[in-house]
């Protein structure tokens, strides 16, 4: 499996779409194109080979799976991680003839876009930075009256922005680095130390993104015991996702239902009856 | 008595919904964006291009919050130009203290709770679906999450462009902390699962004896303790890496990668890899 000039320049379009300030918005740009799951399934469409991308996405997924941008801080931006990583991890498999259902070639994936997540980093404040000068043609303009302007400043100048900092990059390093794939092969064996360690970062690097979501989500002690009882559910009972979620809401609701029985007391001393009629049907 | 055609708020909320960070940088995140989304609101309202450039100062404060969440702010504030351009007792400063007074709570409540709890949720469904290489998992993310957060985000904007600053007790009321917490437990709990279904943090660690026979094969030990425990106690590790000791996440990954060497080293981890 290689890359060619076409692929690339298609991977450097999603690229320009699915990045943080991405040119897809917000809901679909960043949160759905540039999730490493659906990037499996773009990836795999434009490679030819959709369950490898599938695959390998979703191992990649695990470890974005918290990548929140609070204030605009990113540890790693997903234009270089989806588009990037993954294509390169999948050339990768394909060469070496790893079988992508494997936990091996999964961990490849993983570090390999973990690797060039941080390449992402550089890329975003690279975008960021660009827009700056487009926002200093939209103040002069809005001050002189010319507000239509605003439609070219936010929605086509971001466009030149992410051709410098997403498409060529993403172009550029597709392209090489399908070449250097056999490259790597050939220097680092399967058995030596390097290539033992890689293999073995992938399938530590998950738990991170998942502490980064149990940080968000853990306020109090207790909040651990819901974080094993659902890792209880999947681990020792054999429950899948899907299932895990159902109970999960059942309890949600419990204790939804018991949250605002105790709210009501109060409600009911501090406001007047009409205001309580639904409840109290 | 003036009074926004729906044509505008439409075509306000769309611009939203596109056009919220497309032209982000550090100094002013969703300025731009707010202020294009305002504009069909304004052009609506009033006629001269004088006013509607004095008007536009107002959204020219710096914002940023989380948008999908914020759309509500921006619909808010619609409401609110509507009652400026009927002579009400709105002016620039009351539409900032909003717009300033929402944007905190709204990045918390939109952060942890869409982007930190559903989203993660709906992926996990999602990689559940997705197992084997099955493309059904991402067509159902890529369908539900921009459905659902489309239609979210519209009825945000209505509900805020009804409610005008109304709005304001109904998103930090008390019933609303109890949905917060509620749909945080799931999430909890979903991602306990994900830990368990996806991450897989085996050793290889075995004592021999003489001939060669195994005396303690250490990963079946710990599974018959409690499976996967390995993986979840990466995740505690990892965990209180970044919560008690205040460490980056790429600085903890690069703790994992000295502990996945030394690891290797000593003949914990072992891939059992070949060409």
């Amino acid at each position: 499996m290689t890359i060619s000039v076409l692929q690339a320049a298609l991977l450097g379009l999603c690229a320009c779409l699915s990045s943080m300030p991405g040119l897809g918005g917000t809901t679909f740009g960043n949160y759905t194109l540039g999730r490493p799951l659906v990037a499996g399934l773009i990836c795999g469409l434009i490679l030819g080979n959709v369950q490898m991308g599938i695959l390998l996405g979703c191992a990649v997924q695990v470890v974005y799976i918290a990548l929140v941008t609070p204030g605009g801080t990113v540890s790693a931006d997903v234009r270089a991680v989806s588009y990037i990583g993954i294509p390169l991890a999948m050339v990768y498999v394909a060469s070496t003839g790893m079988d992508p259902a494997t936990a091996s070639a999964q961990s490849l994936a993983v570090t390999l876009a973990s690797t060039v997540g941080t390449l992402g980093t550089v890329l975003f404040y690279g975008t960021a930075t660009i827009n700056l000068v487009w926002q200093h043609i939209g103040w002069t303009n809005v001050e002189k009256g010319n507000l239509k302007s605003l439609y070219l400043v936010d929605m086509v100048f971001p466009w030149i922005s992410h051709i410098l900092c997403s498409f060529i990059p993403t172009f550029l390093i597709c392209r090489a680095g399908s070449d250097m794939v056999s490259l790597i092969q050939n220097y680092l064996p399967m058995d030596g130390i390097a290539m033992k360690t890689l293999f073995t970062v992938g399938s530590l690097l998950p738990s991170v993104g998942v502490a980064i979501l149990l940080k968000q989500v853990v306020s109090k002690p207790k909040d651990f015991l819901t974080f094993f009882f659902g890792f209880t559910l999947c681990a020792c009972m054999g429950l899948n996702l899907i299932g895990c979620a159902i109970v999960a809401g059942f309890f949600a609701i419990i204790n939804y239902e018991i949250r605002v029985l105790g709210l009501r007391p109060v409600a009911a001393a501090s406001s007047s009856m009409d205001d309580d009629d639904e409840e109290d049907i | 008595m003036k009074k926004i055609s729906t044509k505008a708020l439409n075509k306000s909320f769309l611009n939203w919904f596109y056009g919220n960070l497309t032209c982000f940088s550090q100094e002013h995140m969703q300025t731009f964006g707010y202020m294009l989304a305002m504009l069909p609101i304004l052009e609506d309202l009033y006629d001269t291009n004088a006013e509607q450039t004095e008007k536009m100062q107002t959204y020219s404060a710096f914002f940023n919050t989380e948008p999908q969440v914020g759309a509500i702010v921006v619909g808010i504030t619609a409401g609110m130009e509507e009652a400026r351009a009927n002579g009400e007792d709105v002016d620039a400063e009351t539409i900032n203290g909003i717009r300033a007074g929402l944007m905190g709570p709204l990045a918390g409540i939109g952060d942890s709770l869409v982007v930190g709890t559903v989203l993660p949720i709906l992926l996990g469904i999602a990689m559940g679906l997705s197992g084997g290489g099955s493309p059904l998992g991402a067509i159902f993310y890529i369908l539900v999450w921009n459905i659902g957060m489309f239609l979210l985000m519209r009825f945000m904007y209505f509900k805020g462009y009804e409610m005008g600053g109304k709005a304001v007790e109904v998103l930090v009321g008390e019933k609303a902390g109890a949905i917060r917490e509620s749909i945080v437990m799931v999430g909890t709990m979903v991602i306990g699962g994900v830990t368990a279904s996806w991450i897989n943090i085996n050793t290889a660690f075995q004592m021999l004896n003489e001939e060669g026979g195994v005396i303690v094969d250490l990963q079946k030990t710990l599974n018959d303790v409690y499976p996967h425990i390995l993986s979840a106690v990466f995740v505690l590790l990892c965990w209180y890496l970044m919560s008690k000791k205040k460490m980056s996440p790429i600085a903890v990954m690069g703790l994992l990668v000295v502990v996945a060497f030394v690891g290797v080293l000593v003949g914990f981890f072992d891939p059992g890899l070949s060409y």
